[in-house]
């Protein structure tokens, strides 16, 4: 379930209406778009109406007719902010996952076949973005929020409005995008539940092959830090740009732990203390496997370990 | 949250400068004039204290209402164009606003110039055909007391020792004849003086009120050959004309004492249209009232005894004849530096001793004569001659300055009204009237005088052209403009502006789409055709595949195409992929896309 982020302002009152649009792809027209003046517009308004009554009362040309240009400056702006929202199409992309009660990004992909110019765009319970000048073609934009559980959540209702080029009329949709994004655990510390490795024939065989395989064969890279020593720097992915990469060798001695759910502790809160201990674990680059009551995954190293555990404390039961 | 970030202040300060320079020139004293400096002062104050976008877009409104305001003061060419410079300013701040990008000055004027291009059609339709309203009540402003004129409520040429000449202007006039009425007639009445009491003539106290009420209406025919009058701020509501042409509107109208009468007195420099026509104005009829016939008793005696020594004869022309007659015979003599008159019976000195004097001294000796005789008589002042400016651009004008200010007398004649009398013209040395004292006084005057004379000419002859076009446009020019259009048909008024405001909106929008590229380029729509002919060889792009990819496949299908395909994805890739290309190129290529698209249509 999404939760409001404080620091998002309240949005203008049309914005809360119309009918929000489903399905994968939207693509704005006639049938999805609104349009209303904007506070400013009716200033606007007033300000010509009072020229007219200045031109009416001095029976001078200039007020009047510069009543008449902004009365034409606002039917004029009523086009021009709709079409700068008609035709585009907004698609959502595969989102990554993240964390709840941290900050979220909802990818959006938006095709436009001609510019426009300072377009809007939020999530509802969301903060908005900076105002988007898009070209033609694709663009990929990333909506932030919060979402405060676990899961695959919806992200809720993107909102999307412009008041481009003169501020006189805001013109908006609704759209709830039906694609998920994962959630994982939030990040807290606190005791875990560690469960010896059980001895598997094939498990067996394989960490025997792993085990030869000893310190002379690294098996991931990660960034390198301060304490990691030069004898595990990655020459080769230096020498090809990549930056300075710390080879990960497998952890012969020991057995690496395999993580469990605290005992005595709440389902969720204990999944939020494994989703700290395999960050924080991985971070290290230290071995570690994941045992839910739905399945378990077995002790490694490295980003896909992590994120394969990541992903199974988010769908865990 | 992210910080929208405003644009920088600088084109709202600097649209800011050039209003507060347009405010030159508005009287405080006048509510309109208070309002809009108060106006133009908020919106400097609502600059400095705004620090969000809702701020800034109040402070741009204000700016383009001040602007409006101030043109309902100062219509003239220069203050209009610096409205517009500070229009397009305000508009640019709002546009840099909206846009939520940092634009460069070229783009940003561009941008306003564009938005302003495509609503002006759309303003000026409703400008000309929208029907106008006369103006509810009185009309903006209060009475003030600021400006001055070469005229007087009062004419007591007795008190004036030396008649000084203000170069001062005083008003323009153009003809659509483009041709000044003959010398003889170039009188510009402006205030009317029936009361005397021995020495001074004034005007009815009561006349810049009462009479407007009374006033006549403005006529039905509103065509015809007609004049533009721009005169300079006076305390006055009675502005100059020639006493037979007809407004055109109610404001200003004239008064049954013959006086073209504003709403108000024109504290600014106004402009009015009158139409020229050949029939006597309703005022030349009106009846002479007791107070045309009154003189004090007991002042002036030999005056006295002289008129009524004329009142025997039948005729009042006769009456008049003989005045004329006694004044050429004596041998009065014009001049300018007569010394003044005594305070009692200073008309008996003038006629009968002096004999030396100004308009003013001849106007009103002979009017008291005319009443003696027992014909009503008023004096008149105005305005006499003027010189024909003819500048190098712009609209030719009859200049009139305060050194013509005039005085002639009007007597009543049975049968043909009001008549126009210039004792003046009797005197000696007369043939020095004011314009010709001005074009004396011109060519005495200094190179750089001569030349500064000349540029200011040149620049009124613009300012007149301005004034005949832009000002000239009133609720009668756009009667007339709506029966040329619709003749009888002026119940289709609504229909004929929804239709243009349709059109205008059409057009504009087309610009805007077009100079903004939210129109496919010229590119786009090339790769269109190619797809649209492909396709009636049942040939379609698949998901993901380019230009290239498909030119393949149809080159497989049809390989006389071969070449012709190659052809346009060379084109198309050295138009998309390639560096800009000179005009000639361009033209090279868009030659070369034709033939081979051509080729492919063919098959």
């Amino acid at each position: 379930m999404p939760s409001a982020d404080p620091g998002a302002p309240r949005q203008p009152w049309p914005l809360r209406l119309g009918r929000t649009q489903q399905g994968d792809t939207l693509r704005l027209g006639l049938r999805n778009l609104y349009i209303l003046p904007t506070g400013f517009g009716w200033s606007w308004l007033a300000g010509a109406v009072l020229l007219q009554v200045v031109g009416i009362q001095t029976q001078r040309n200039g007020p009047l007719l510069l009543s008449f240009l902004l009365l034409a400056l606002m039917l004029l702006a009523l086009h021009l902010t709709h079409f700068n929202l008609h035709g585009l199409e907004m698609r959502c992309e595969e989102a990554r996952t993240g964390f709840a009660d941290e900050p979220l990004l909802y990818p959006l992909l938006l095709r436009s076949r001609c510019p426009r110019e300072a377009i809007r765009l939020q999530l509802e319970q969301g903060a908005p973005i900076e105002p988007q000048s898009l070209g033609a073609g694709c663009c990929l934009l990333g909506l932030p929020w919060r979402c405060n559980h676990r899961g695959q959540q919806q992200p809720g209702v993107v909102l999307i409005h412009t008041t481009a080029p003169l501020g006189l009329f805001v013109c908006w949709s609704r759209w709830r995008p039906p694609t998920p994004q994962v959630v994982i655990p939030a990040r807290r510390s606190g005791p875990i539940g560690l469960v010896p490795p059980e001895p598997h024939p094939v498990a067996q065989g394989q960490q025997a092959l792993e085990r030869r395989d000893g310190s002379e064969h690294w098996h991931d890279l990660r960034p390198q830090r301060p304490q990691d020593s030069q004898t595990r720097l990655a020459w080769k992915a230096l020498a090809q740009g990549r930056g300075r990469l710390s080879k990960v060798f497998r952890d012969t001695d020991g057995s690496p732990p395999l993580l469990a759910p605290a005992a005595g502790v709440p389902h969720e809160q204990a999944l939020e203390h494994l989703s700290e201990a395999v960050w924080r674990l991985s971070e290290r680059g230290e071995p570690f496997g994941l045992q839910l009551p739905g399945g378990s995954i077995a002790p490694a190293q490295g980003r896909e370990h992590r994120d394969r555990c990541l992903l199974a404390l988010a769908l865990a039961p | 949250m992210p910080v929208m970030a405003l644009p920088s202040r600088t084109v709202p300060w600097l649209a800011q400068a050039v209003l507060a320079a347009g405010c030159v020139g508005l009287n405080p004293t006048w509510l309109l004039g208070g309002f809009t400096l108060a106006l133009v002062l908020v919106a400097a104050l609502k600059l400095i204290e705004a620090r969000d976008r809702a701020g800034r877009r109040l402070v741009a409104l204000l700016q383009l209402v001040g602007c409006g305001l101030i043109a309902a003061q100062l219509p003239d060419l220069l203050p209009s164009l610096v409205q517009l410079l500070a229009a397009v300013l305000a508009l640019a701040g709002l546009l840099q606003l909206e846009s939520g990008q940092s634009l460069t000055w070229r783009v940003l004027l561009r941008r306003s110039v564009q938005v302003l291009a495509a609503a002006l059609p759309m303003a000026l339709v409703l400008f000309l055909l929208v029907p106008r309203l006369g103006p509810f009540g009185m009309g903006l402003g209060g009475l003030g007391s600021s400006a001055s004129t070469g005229l007087s409520d009062s004419l007591d040429p007795g008190s004036i020792a030396t008649l000084a000449h203000n170069q001062a202007p005083a008003a323009r006039v153009a003809f659509s004849t483009n041709r000044p009425p003959p010398p003889e007639q170039r009188y510009w009445r402006v205030l009317v003086h029936p009361r005397f009491n021995g020495s001074r003539w004034d005007r009815d106290p009561q006349a810049e009120t009462r009479e407007a009420a009374a006033a006549l209406p403005p006529p039905r025919d509103r065509q015809g050959d007609d004049q533009i009058w721009l005169v300079e701020p006076s305390r006055f509501t009675a502005v100059p004309w020639d006493g037979a042409a007809r407004p055109t509107d109610a404001n200003p109208r004239p008064a049954p004492t013959g006086e073209l009468r504003l709403l108000r007195p024109a504290l600014e420099r106004r402009s009015y249209r009158l139409l020229e026509q050949a029939q006597p104005l309703d005022w030349q009829r009106q009846p002479p009232t007791r107070g045309d016939l009154s003189l004090p008793p007991r002042q002036n005696p030999r005056l006295l005894e002289l008129g009524r020594s004329w009142a025997t004869l039948p005729d009042p022309a006769a009456r008049v004849e003989a005045a004329q007659a006694w004044f050429l015979a004596a041998g009065f003599r014009y001049d300018t530096r007569p010394g003044t008159l005594p305070q009692r019976d200073g008309l008996d000195a003038f006629l009968f001793e002096q004999q030396v004097g100004f308009c003013g001294h001849y106007a009103s000796a002979f009017s008291a004569l005319m009443r003696a005789a027992g014909v009503p008589s008023r004096v008149v002042s105005g305005y006499l001659g003027g010189t024909w400016v003819d500048p190098l651009g712009g609209a030719s004008y009859l200049e009139l300055r305060q050194s013509d200010a005039h005085a002639w007398s009007e007597v009543w004649l049975p049968g043909t009204g009001w008549q126009r009398v210039d004792p003046t013209s009797w005197a000696r040395g007369a043939k020095a009237t004011p314009s010709t004292r001005t074009a004396q006084q011109e060519a005495a005057a200094g190179a750089l005088a001569r030349g500064w004379r000349w540029l200011q000419r040149q620049w009124w002859g613009l300012d007149m052209a301005w004034s005949r076009w832009w000002l000239g446009f009133d609720r009668s020019s756009q009667d007339a403009l709506l029966n040329w259009l619709l003749g009888a048909h002026r119940w289709a008024v609504g229909w004929l502006a929804l239709a243009g405001v349709a059109t205008a909106l059409g057009a504009g929008l087309l610009l805007m789409l077009r100079t903004q590229g939210q129109t496919r380029d010229q590119r786009s729509r090339d790769v269109a055709a190619l797809l649209h002919v492909l396709h009636h060889l049942k040939l379609d792009p698949e998901p993901g595949e380019t230009l290239d990819s498909l030119a393949a496949r149809a080159a497989q299908a049809y390989p006389t195409l071969a070449a012709a395909l190659a052809e346009l994805t060379a084109c198309h890739a050295a138009w998309r992929y390639g560096p800009a290309l000179s005009p000639e190129a361009e033209r090279r290529f868009r030659r070369r896309w034709q033939l081979a698209l051509e080729q492919v249509k063919r098959l």
